[in-house]
């Protein structure tokens, strides 16, 4: 156990915990200033352009239909897989190391699946018809098509949305009865109305636990089938680069590996800015560490199956695709891509490498950004090498779309910002389980039924 | 087709689950294209940009690859100097039976209707784009921002094709509103079939070289149903199942190849 | 009139110890108030059943219906052919069903868990702030004094840190205001 968090003692989580809500200097009103100031100038000035001009503002062109919205997109949806299933799947492992982070991390999911739905409705050529994708009675009797990959998305991303606030929330509430009792004015009011009059008897936490763990139960499946949905967007098209069987493994390793990169991000940022040293240690950053670690090496097993088999097939369309891929016009971003998610990862097979926090900080960054560009690979690299040679283009990003990008990233952060004062970003009773106090508790060998002996007060 | 009430769920039950839904099409939309006879003179390109209200996206545009052409005229290259030869495939919508475009659209723009056509809906259109990811021939065109018309080009839009806005995917229609109109014609007239030639999409109409033929597949005596059993005829990227009702008959060379 | 008497202890043993004994002693309503889940208590107090499979279960049911019926029904209201491919097809269809098979069984949890947990408390419930924090609290439920003052008495001399004798009050005051 490291020693700073043997030290803790309960009360200090709770005053942590209170202290980051309640306590705001300056500079988190500049962050957040900066960021909003950013959403607003870089994500949706443009995006109001684009709706007064059309799609022309961004850079695509026939063939080349989808472009760095749709990578966004799937980037924002792959980066949310991290947290909840992560947070689902470590809590069934009975993991401890989980405890101090799986609150922001389920937060990181839950904002960046927000950002994903803003990219489709930039990404939609009339998006005030937005509401035409949804099932709801109408005058016009018309209902979405439920046989459409992109209505199988509009059902996952809802179901997921719902499942990680859910989760997330249920997983407060004890957090919420905490601080709602230590904060006074509009926080205590809020608090008191989110954490449900929740009190901590053993019923409740009896209720609770089997209500957590059957939705991490749940939500497991969802996640996996959420990016393979995701994915079938792609897949189910005939474009040769992009009709493969291997697509769903694909994204959804691609997505934790991207999301477990944002939460090392987030986990620094976390720990950094809102002084929880204590909490976050060098031992999750080791533990991520060796995750993104695994996760790479599957990532990069995948594309050389995909380069592989798109080679041995001999096929034209497969060939052309995968040599487009690898030395025609993105051919840069390509070895970018392999360099910052195939061979930079590879430090972390050094523990030391894998408990520094600046180093993990910069290749989680260069990893998230490897991954955009893959997203951006397989849809620009795809879309311009169809079937007819004469119909192949090319594609360039325009400048509206690079400052959607850069502006999506502000609004997440905005969001993120105002979760962690609002939210307690640490989960209290998680981390007090894991305490040395926690340790005195009885196990059920040990305590007997009915009337106990216990001993008098010495 | 019986009334809802006079049809048991059994029955509606394999209708509901029969591939393509339909039993019978009232017409089979078809059009053979004589590779021997295109000449690449892009008149029946010039002749769609006029009947269906094309806009006139400007040379930038063009150039950024943003161009509107239902009916294009696909060029390909082959061989050296002085063995150089060049081929013209006149390309549109295909109107597949297994249009890959149709399962996809998210809020059913595009469907198979009972003329065995792949019908756009403009009004319904949201500018997912998917349909043209997923079709193979690239003959969808989005329109990018809201188009205008110079005077006097303006005077010269068809008034039975609306205008598209900015947003929304645009494809050849076979010239439906000729087909519309010619359908309520023969209904006025008697109420019977359209008959052969009667309806021309203006592409068809156009060519100078006679290289397009259209009609009705189900009539065997059409013209159509003729040029279809060409031992030339062959359906483009045919390998992907896509069942299209465009057929082309290829073209004939000296030498080999 | 005060209807509970709170007694807080600093080690959770003898929080559940003492519950125990309250329990043999014949007291109808303890509840153990802790910050942290304790894994003792169900063989203390008796094990508890968890109705929440049950809605889950239900739930999820509910949806797999509930989700083919919207996917297929919907097609069937207004038919539009597309991709040669019937109006209600299986593999499509499946994975809507499947969708809405975890977002009904995810909300039937839910539920499940606010009706068992007795949640949100809009009736007053005992509660000491100090359990949030790091005391395990023992609170014992009355109808009439002399029953409150007997569980007083055993609490004391179970070794409590402090007894307190409330009336149930609503969670949303703070502990120095009345």
């Amino acid at each position: 156990m490291p020693a700073e968090v043997a030290s803790l003692r309960y009360a200090d989580v709770n005053r942590d915990v209170v202290r980051s809500l309640v306590e705001t200097g300056p500079k988190y009103y500049i962050t957040l200033a900066c960021a909003l100031g950013l959403t607003l100038v870089c994500f949706l000035f443009p995006w109001f352009y684009q709706l007064n001009l059309g799609i022309a503002a961004a850079g695509m062109n026939h063939p080349q239909v989808w472009g760095t919205y749709e990578a966004s997109f799937i980037f924002w949806i792959g980066l949310s897989h991290s947290g909840t299933l992560l947070s689902c799947v470590l809590h069934i492992t009975h993991s401890s190391w989980r405890k101090a982070m799986y609150r922001s991390a389920e937060a990181m999911t839950l904002f960046s699946l927000m950002v994903a739905v803003t990219m489709v409705m930039v990404h939609l050529g009339r998006p005030w018809f937005i509401h035409w994708a949804f099932p709801y009675p109408n005058q016009m009797e018309l209902w979405p098509n439920f046989r459409s990959p992109l209505l199988f998305d509009v059902t996952a991303i809802a179901t997921y949305l719902t499942g990680s606030s859910v989760f997330i929330y249920m997983g407060s509430i004890p957090d919420f009865a905490a601080v709602r009792d230590r904060t006074t004015g509009w926080r205590h009011h809020l608090y008191t109305l989110l954490s449900l009059g929740w009190r901590g008897t053993d019923t409740e936490w009896h209720r609770l636990g089997w209500a957590y763990t059957l939705l991490a139960v749940l939500i497991i499946p969802l996640a996996v089938s959420v990016h393979s949905i995701v994915s079938w967007d792609w897949a189910s098209s005939i474009v040769p680069a992009l009709h493969q069987t291997i697509f769903a493994p694909y994204f959804v390793v691609g997505a934790i590996y991207s999301g477990t990169a944002g939460i090392v991000t987030v986990m620094f940022l976390l720990r950094k800015y809102m002084s929880f040293e204590r909490y976050i240690t060098e031992l999750h950053f080791d533990n991520l560490g060796k995750l993104l670690l695994a996760l790479s090496l599957i990532w990069t097993y995948i594309n050389v199956l995909e380069l592989f088999t798109g080679w041995y097939s001999g096929a034209s369309t497969e060939l052309e695709a995968l040599k487009y891929k690898l030395f025609g016009y993105y051919a840069p971003l390509y070895w970018e891509m392999i360099l910052c998610c195939a061979i930079a990862p590879l430090l972390l097979i050094s523990k030391r490498f894998r408990t520094s926090f600046v180093p993990m900080l910069v290749l989680s960054i260069a990893i998230n950004i490897g991954m955009y560009t893959e997203r951006f690979l397989i849809v620009g690299t795809s879309l311009s090498r169809k079937y007819l040679p004469d119909a192949w283009g090319l594609y360039v990003p325009s400048l509206v779309e690079l400052s959607i990008l850069v502006g999506s990233v502000a609004l997440f952060s905005t969001l993120f910002l105002l979760f962690v004062k609002i939210f307690p970003s640490v989960s209290i009773y998680e981390v007090k389980e894991t305490l040395p106090e926690a340790a005195e508790l009885p196990k059920p060998a040990t305590a007997e039924r009915g009337g106990v002996q216990w001993q008098p007060v010495q | 087709m019986k009334r809802d009430d006079e049809r048991g769920m059994h029955e509606k039950w394999r209708e509901y689950r029969r591939p393509g839904y339909y039993e019978e099409l009232d017409y089979a939309w078809t059009m053979t294209i004589d590779l021997d006879r295109c000449t690449g003179c892009e008149a029946c390109v010039t002749a769609c940009k006029a009947e269906n209200n094309l806009p006139i996206v400007g040379e930038k545009a063009f150039a950024q690859g943003r161009e509107i052409q239902w009916m294009r005229i696909e060029r390909y290259w082959e061989g050296e100097y002085p063995n150089a030869r060049l081929r013209f495939i006149p390309m549109l919508c295909q109107h597949c039976e297994a249009a890959p475009c149709e399962t996809v659209c998210p809020v059913t723009a595009t469907y198979h209707n009972q003329d065995g056509l792949n019908a756009q809906i403009y009004n319904r259109c949201i500018g997912t784009r998917s349909c043209a990811v997923y079709c193979p021939y690239e003959v969808r065109y989005f329109n990018y921002n809201n188009h205008h018309w110079d005077p006097p080009l303006d005077q010269q839009l068809n008034p039975d094709v609306t205008v598209r806005e900015k947003g929304v995917m645009e494809k050849c229609t076979f010239c439906i509103q000729r087909i519309r109109q010619a359908k309520d014609l023969a209904k006025d007239d008697g109420r019977r079939r359209v008959r052969d030639g009667e309806v021309q999409p203006a592409c068809v109409q156009a060519c100078p070289a006679e290289a397009l033929v259209f009609g009705d597949r189900k009539d065997p005596a059409s013209r159509v149903s003729a040029s279809m059993n060409d031992p030339r005829a062959y359906r483009v990227l045919d390998e992907l199942n896509t069942r299209p009702s465009v057929i082309y008959l290829k073209k004939v060379t000296t030498d080999a190849g | 009139m005060a209807t509970s008497a709170i007694g807080l202890f600093v080690d959770p043993h003898r929080a559940l110890a003492t519950a125990g004994r309250l329990k043999a002693a014949g007291f109808a309503t303890i509840e153990v108030i802790s910050p942290i889940p304790l894994e003792g208590a169900d063989e203390v107090l008796g094990k508890k059943t968890s109705v929440i499979k049950r809605f889950t279960f239900f739930g999820a049911i509910l949806g797999g219906v509930a989700g083919f019926t919207l996917a297929a029904g919907t097609a069937v209201l207004y038919l539009h052919p597309t991709g040669g491919r019937p109006i209600i097809p299986f593999p499509p269809f499946l994975i809507i069903t499947y969708e809405m098979t975890i977002l009904f069984g995810i909300l039937a949890t839910v539920i499940g868990f606010l009706i068992s947990a007795r949640l949100p408390a809009i009736r007053e419930r005992a509660y000491v702030p100090e359990a949030a924090i790091d005391r395990f609290a023992v609170a014992v439920s009355c109808d009439d004094e002399e029953c409150l003052d007997r569980a007083a008495s055993l609490l004391r001399a179970a070794g409590a840190e402090e007894v307190r004798m409330a009336a149930s009050r609503p969670t949303w005051r703070l502990p120095n205001e009345a």
